[in-house]
């Protein structure tokens, strides 16, 4: 059994950002379609990230020595609560704001920590993370690419695939076997910072079925890195990974990502007046269940703000929350084939996005069934 | 009484209940503890409600133990009170407000319940042995029982996040949250821990069907899932408020 959660609230000098941040995205996302914003986190915008940074809203809750904001994880909370729900594109700063910065600040050589964390914090440091290979999907401990102790400090040779915005980050954070073969698993796996103007480095961009270019293939051909290139401690790479993801996996990313879509139709329906009951249940339906993960997400918040890993937790929040955001292009498209006369062709291009995108969701950060055994081990089922 | 003290006094309580518990329940003092410190009472708002009502649940207690609580709100002498709404309709406070509250209460009995559902099936998982191994070992149970632990968080949040303040001031909106997550999570705990139990579970004598039986009443009580959803759903439209902010305010 695990403990429950705790419910937990948003100070009120946190809170207070809230205004100020709604304030600059009304201005910035004006006129922007919900096809677009419904893309959010994997819309790449550098100006966008830049001009957040020049806010301080890139590294809220980082510590003030290294440019950051040195607010509490609430205040992050209500921030990328704010550029989630309006669609803001966030991507070019958001692994590296979220996941690498806070890494780098625990494992990181001094150089890196006052080189490489600022730059994040100005939206000038952009990185990607590198799990997937050719042949390691879910089944991350059987990765390849591998790199060598050289005289200097390593060489890597192998490829990753999936990765978002390797074709246009400055750095990637890569999981890599450093030492043992694919039999040893989890032992022998290390964390390399690669920067990935280092020569040997090539990426190639992947279309989706949207037709965007977010993920991508990048290749390792005899890359020499430095020695201060290995994050941690050499073989530890997959302990310090999954404490990585519980920051990964319990924001309200998971939450989110379609929201664009239930503003756009409730907008659809207030402008028909008189909703139906069929109209009242489905909206009533979508918020339910958005306020219930919201406050799980909020919860989960405090853990980290208490310095805990709920690794177990954040699987919870982000299986539930995937399921949810599934279900919202397939109530809607459900509803709006029903409806009599036109329907906006703008709410139709978001919906049309989002049904396609949807499966992701339980995709990306780590699969519905990994989730679920990572939930089912801390149950103390295996 | 410090909290811990005071709950621990509740489930011991709930525990010894005999055949009659309604001379010991009303001897105890816990049937007023809503009521005002001035009446008697323990003056206890919403969220002291919460862990009576999820431990109520949690041991299958009779659901008229909450609905009493509710109900002397407006009726000092209520006893065995199967439905607290009409006397507290009665008693001067509107019907919608009547109903909100009763169906927040109800929720966090179900939180409790399903809390219960979920011991019980890991213990049994974990125990039951088929094919060489406990059954807890089969990857299609292991992913069953990790979906009931979402549901179960989900619905202990739901429901404690709208027991707060006091209870005429009882949130409608945050009400239809509660009973709606709990509901649905009433279903998906109430399969799970039967398919995990197999026919073991259907046996009369076994406790499972108690938890799996409360929970059917309680969702056919003070308004079922698309009644509070249709509630829930009029106050957003009638907002011009985004999804977000609507959530934020539940």
């Amino acid at each position: 059994m695990l403990a429950p959660l705790v419910p937990a609230a948003i100070g009120p000098e946190d809170e207070a950002l809230r205004a100020e941040v709604r304030a600059f995205l009304a201005e910035r996302l004006a006129g922007v379609p919900g096809a677009l914003r419904a893309r959010t986190w994997m819309g790449f915008d550098a100006d966008f990230s830049r001009d957040l940074a020049a806010r301080g809203w890139v590294g809220l809750t980082l510590p003030v020595e290294f440019g950051g904001g040195g607010r509490s994880p609430f205040a992050r909370f209500v921030l990328i609560e704010e550029l989630l729900a309006a669609g803001a594109p966030v991507a070019a700063h958001w692994i590296a704001e979220r996941q690498s910065a806070p890494l780098l600040l625990r494992y990181g050589t001094e150089a890196q920590r006052r080189d490489i964390v600022p730059r994040i914090c100005r939206g000038e440091a952009f990185f990607c993370i590198g799990m997937s290979e050719p042949n390691s999907g879910s089944d991350l401990a059987s990765v390849r690419t591998r790199a060598e102790r050289t005289a200097t400090g390593w060489r890597l040779n192998g490829s990753k695939i999936w990765t978002t915005y390797g074709h246009k980050a400055h750095y990637m954070v890569a999981l890599v076997r450093t030492s043992g073969g694919p039999d040893d698993r989890q032992a022998g796996l290390s964390q390399l910072l690669i920067d990935l103007k280092t020569p040997g480095v090539t990426a190639r961009p992947i279309r989706d079925l949207a037709g965007d270019e977010h993920f991508s293939e990048v290749f390792f051909e005899d890359v020499d890195l430095p020695e201060d290139a290995l994050i941690g401690q050499e073989g530890q790479g997959w302990s310090q990974v999954n404490a990585e993801l519980a920051f990964e996996r319990s924001g309200p990313e998971r939450l989110y990502s379609s929201t664009v879509l239930i503003d756009e139709w409730m907008d659809f329906i207030r402008s028909r007046g008189g909703p139906t009951g069929s109209e009242t249940e489905l909206a009533g339906r979508m918020l339910a269940q958005l306020a219930t993960l919201r406050n799980m997400s909020l919860a989960v918040t405090g853990q980290l703000a208490r310095g805990e890993s709920p690794v177990v937790e954040a699987s919870m929040v982000k299986d539930l929350g995937a399921s949810f955001e599934q279900s919202i292009p397939a109530l809607i498209t459900d509803h709006l084939a029903s409806v009599e006369g036109p329907v906006p062709a703008p709410l139709l291009a978001t919906l049309d996005y989002l049904a396609g995108m949807s499966p992701t969701f339980s995709l990306r950060g780590g699969t519905r069934e990994i989730l679920r055994g990572i939930i089912a081990r801390g149950l103390g089922l295996r | 009484m410090s909290g811990d003290l005071f709950l621990d006094s509740f489930r011991k309580l709930l525990d010894g209940l005999g055949s009659d518990p309604w001379p010991e329940l009303s001897a105890s003092g816990f049937l007023d503890v809503l009521r005002p410190e001035a009446e008697g009472g323990a003056g206890l708002d919403l969220s002291g409600l919460f862990p009576l009502a999820f431990e109520a649940g949690r041991r299958a207690a009779p659901p008229a133990i909450v609905q009493t609580l509710l109900a002397r709100l407006a009726d000092p002498e209520a006893l065995d009170c199967a439905d607290a709404a009409p006397v507290l309709a009665a008693g001067g406070v509107s019907a919608e407000t009547a109903r909100a509250l009763c169906a927040a209460a109800d929720a966090a009995v179900m939180a409790g319940l399903i809390d219960a559902l979920q011991s019980m099936t890991l213990d049994h998982a974990s125990t039951r042995r088929q094919f060489g191994r406990e059954i807890s070992k089969f990857q299609a149970i292991q992913h069953q029982i990790a979906v009931m632990a979402e549901e179960v968080m989900a619905a202990r949040m739901a429901a404690e996040t709208a027991l707060i303040g006091a209870p005429l001031d009882v949130s409608g909106p945050a009400a239809a949250v509660a009973k709606l997550r709990c509901g649905e999570a009433a279903l998906v705990c109430s399969g799970v821990a039967h398919a995990v139990h197999g026919a073991i579970g259907v046996s009369a004598e076994h406790a499972l069907h108690r938890y799996t039986g409360a929970l059917h009443r309680l969702r056919l009580s003070h308004g079922g899932e698309s009644r509070w959803a249709r509630r829930l759903g009029e106050w957003a439209l009638s907002r011009r408020d985004d999804a977000a902010t609507l959530a934020r305010s539940l």
